[in-house]
């Protein structure tokens, strides 16, 4: 399941990836970014049980989960979501700064954490590398 | 059925007439070698009777042991007439000359409230009573007193055929019925006299015992004639059975004149102790001495909030009605200061209560005006502490608000920007379809701190004052609002605040649920007692049937008026509209 950066770049081979937030601007603007680096987003989800259901059906190379879900807290759940099919890496995002957060994160099986803000496709590939 | 002050007169004479009536009867008749001992006994019995009987009569009118005991008095003078040569005061005699003890046993029963409390009290004295009428007038019309060995009696008017035989299997029955009846009384008295509480104990006691005795010795009396001792024998216990039950009215007069010794000196050390300073709890403690009821509890009347608090400030609810408990009220100056709750038994001395009432409101009154200030001291840190858990909740709806709305659309901002300036250069359109989204979504985050800003102060309430500030709110709903306003202003702030809030939240509930096609908001001012408000009202013309459900606006708005100590109200019938007032109180 290692990314590499170069698959990110290789058409046809883009990073499959999942956007798991509640608010729907916020996902269209990830997906408009993402989309123009050259990710390939495979769906979106709004909380924590369509995160799930849809991790099932879709084999996302890459999960960007939310932790303040309506539903559930994202922490809680991207243990399982590693384990759906394709074997996806997690990544936790949060509006709120990696410094108000303790290391749950850390914890929590994603393999890193990105503040919204600074989300963009060379933040991701550099933790996926 | 109870005879009012006015016929207890008439009676009372009657019955010392009736009484001296029968003295010249018994002198001339020749009946018994005892006569002239039953010359004293009608008058020491009889008159004793209705003498008690009319003075507890007139000294408590409503309750009817007094009209009970001139009963038994009449009941007596009747037995005595066996004792007579009048051939019609003999028949009488001789068929109701057992009445006396039937109502001797319905005036313990119903002793000291005059009132029979159960089923058993009233099946034993129903028997009773039929016991010494119908069972004592059946053998009477077989008696033949010639026959009994009594020449010198006048005829019994009743006879139709003497047999003896009959007569004394009867009586044998009857003996048993009123052995049964007797005893089951003395067990009722005396499982009466164990639960008294102790007021009531001390009152009954002494009524009870020569009360006990009577029936114990009424049950012998019956006992040795079902086993047909001898004429002398069951003489000497007939004369038993009348030294309790002469003993009787005046063993109730002392009690009830010892209750008043003992009420002088119960009110007299009272004053004495509550004359020093007493201890916290030892106003309750002198009054609960002074009563003789350990279980009396005090309630200081607070006239401001319209409620009873112990001397701890704290609120309490005076008993209801058949509780067993009873409330005498005190007033000092025509002042409601304190409520005495006590065992309702004290009711059988309402002037004890009252007296004791009466030389403790001073006492009363200084005790009042802690509770009063405890429970105002009660009252702040319970506001208090309702303001600060209000505060915190405020603080987290503002960081949920900010974290939902500006925040989030700050982020997305950020993202389309950040995708604006990698696209400037190779797909200059795109960027600036972009930017133009960009610009857009920094408008609504502005706009979204604005009404954020305006959610914890609205600016315009600071500078303008109430009704402006509401006037604005009301332009930014999009439905029509009348705004009324009596208000000049002179609120602090925080009212003025509290009131503002009242409305948007209440404007807001309008646009989202009422679906109202218009809405009234009225803002007044309202003095009175404790002081003046400020009131708010929005009213709509939509659906109704909101709630104060957890988790509504209107709980928060609920919340926080109750932090200032205010009222909140919803009328909101389904189909009728809702009507939100808000009063809240400044001084």
């Amino acid at each position: 399941m290692q990314a590499s950066q170069q698959s990110v770049r290789m058409p046809g081979h883009a990073i499959r990836v999942l956007i798991v937030d509640d608010h729907a601007g916020f996902r269209a603007s990830v997906r408009r970014l993402l989309e123009g680096q050259g990710f390939e987003v495979v769906g979106e989800a709004a909380d924590g049980a369509a995160a799930l259901r849809r991790a099932a059906e879709v084999e996302a190379d890459l999960i960007l989960l939310d932790i303040h879900l309506p539903d559930l807290d994202g922490r809680d759940i991207a243990g399982r979501l590693v384990e759906a099919p394709g074997e996806p890496a997690i990544v936790l995002i949060s509006s709120r700064d990696i410094d108000d957060l303790d290391d749950s994160v850390e914890r929590a099986g994603a393999r890193g954490f990105i503040s919204k803000a600074e989300l963009s496709g060379d933040a991701l590939a550099a933790l996926l590398r | 059925m109870i005879a009012g002050p006015r016929l207890v007169w008439p009676l009372a004479g009657a019955g010392f007439a009736y009484g001296l009536a029968l003295v010249p009867l018994l002198v001339v008749a020749d009946v018994a070698a005892d006569q002239d001992v039953w010359i004293a006994l009608t008058l020491v019995i009889g008159w004793g009777w209705v003498g008690a009987g009319a003075f507890a009569a007139l000294r408590r009118p409503d309750n009817r042991v007094g009209v009970l005991m001139i009963a038994t008095g009449f009941a007596f003078y009747l037995t005595v007439g066996e004792r007579t040569d009048a051939a019609i005061l003999f028949t009488v005699g001789l068929a109701l000359d057992s009445l006396f003890a039937a109502s001797a046993v319905h005036l313990l029963l119903a002793f000291p409230s005059g009132r029979l409390r159960g089923g058993l009290d009233r099946a034993l004295v129903a028997g009773a009573y039929v016991a010494v009428t119908v069972g004592s007038i059946v053998p009477t019309l077989f008696v033949d007193p010639a026959g009994f060995g009594c020449g010198a009696c006048p005829d019994n008017l009743l006879l139709i055929e003497s047999n003896d035989g009959f007569v004394e299997r009867w009586f044998d029955g009857l003996s048993v019925t009123g052995i049964a009846i007797l005893l089951a009384s003395l067990v009722l008295l005396a499982r009466r006299w164990r639960r008294a509480s102790p007021p009531l104990r001390r009152a009954v006691t002494l009524v009870f015992v020569a009360g006990g005795a009577l029936m114990a010795v009424l049950a012998g009396l019956l006992a040795f004639a079902l086993i047909d001792i001898s004429t002398d024998a069951l003489d000497v216990a007939y004369y038993a059975v009348l030294v309790p039950f002469g003993l009787l009215p005046y063993v109730f007069l002392g009690s009830l004149v010892r209750a008043r010794v003992l009420r002088g000196g119960a009110v007299g050390s009272l004053v004495a102790t509550i004359g020093g300073t007493p201890s916290p709890g030892g106003l309750r403690d002198a009054l609960a001495r002074a009563l003789g009821d350990p279980s009396l509890e005090l309630a200081y009347w607070l006239p401001a909030s319209e409620q009873y608090v112990d001397a701890q400030g704290r609120r309490v609810e005076l008993p209801e009605g058949a509780s067993g408990r009873a409330v005498h009220r005190v007033t000092l100056d025509h002042h409601h200061v304190a409520a005495i709750v006590h065992d309702a038994t004290l009711l059988d001395d309402p002037e004890l209560v009252a007296a004791a009432g009466a030389a403790a409101a001073l006492a009363l009154e200084r005790e009042r005006l802690e509770a009063e200030l405890r429970a105002k001291v009660e009252e702040l840190s319970e506001s208090r502490a309702r303001m600060i858990k209000f505060g915190m909740a405020e603080r987290r709806r503002l960081e949920r608000d900010l974290h939902d709305g500006a925040q989030q659309r700050l982020v997305s901002l950020a993202l389309d920007l950040r995708l604006a300036r990698e696209k400037v250069r190779a797909d200059p359109d795109r960027a600036e379809e972009l930017l133009g989204g960009a610009a857009e979504e920094l408008t609504d985050a502005l706009e979204e701190l604005r009404e954020l800003a305006r959610g914890i102060h609205p600016a315009l309430l600071s500078d303008r004052g109430l009704g402006p500030a509401i006037e604005a709110l009301a332009r930014r709903v999009p439905v029509p609002v009348e705004v009324r306003s009596q208000y000049d202003g002179g609120t602090p702030e925080a009212a003025e605040l509290a009131a503002y809030f009242v409305v948007s939240e209440a404007l807001t509930n309008v646009v989202k649920y009422a679906r109202a096609s218009r809405a009234t908001v009225r803002i007044g001012h309202l003095d009175g007692a404790p002081g003046a408000s400020l009131v708010v009202e929005v009213a709509d013309d939509g659906v109704g049937g909101a709630t104060l459900d957890e988790g509504t606006g209107l709980r928060g708005l609920a919340d926080r008026i109750s932090a200032f100590g205010g009222r909140f109200e919803i009328d909101s019938p389904p189909g009728e509209g809702t009507t939100v007032l808000a009063r809240i109180p400044f001084d």
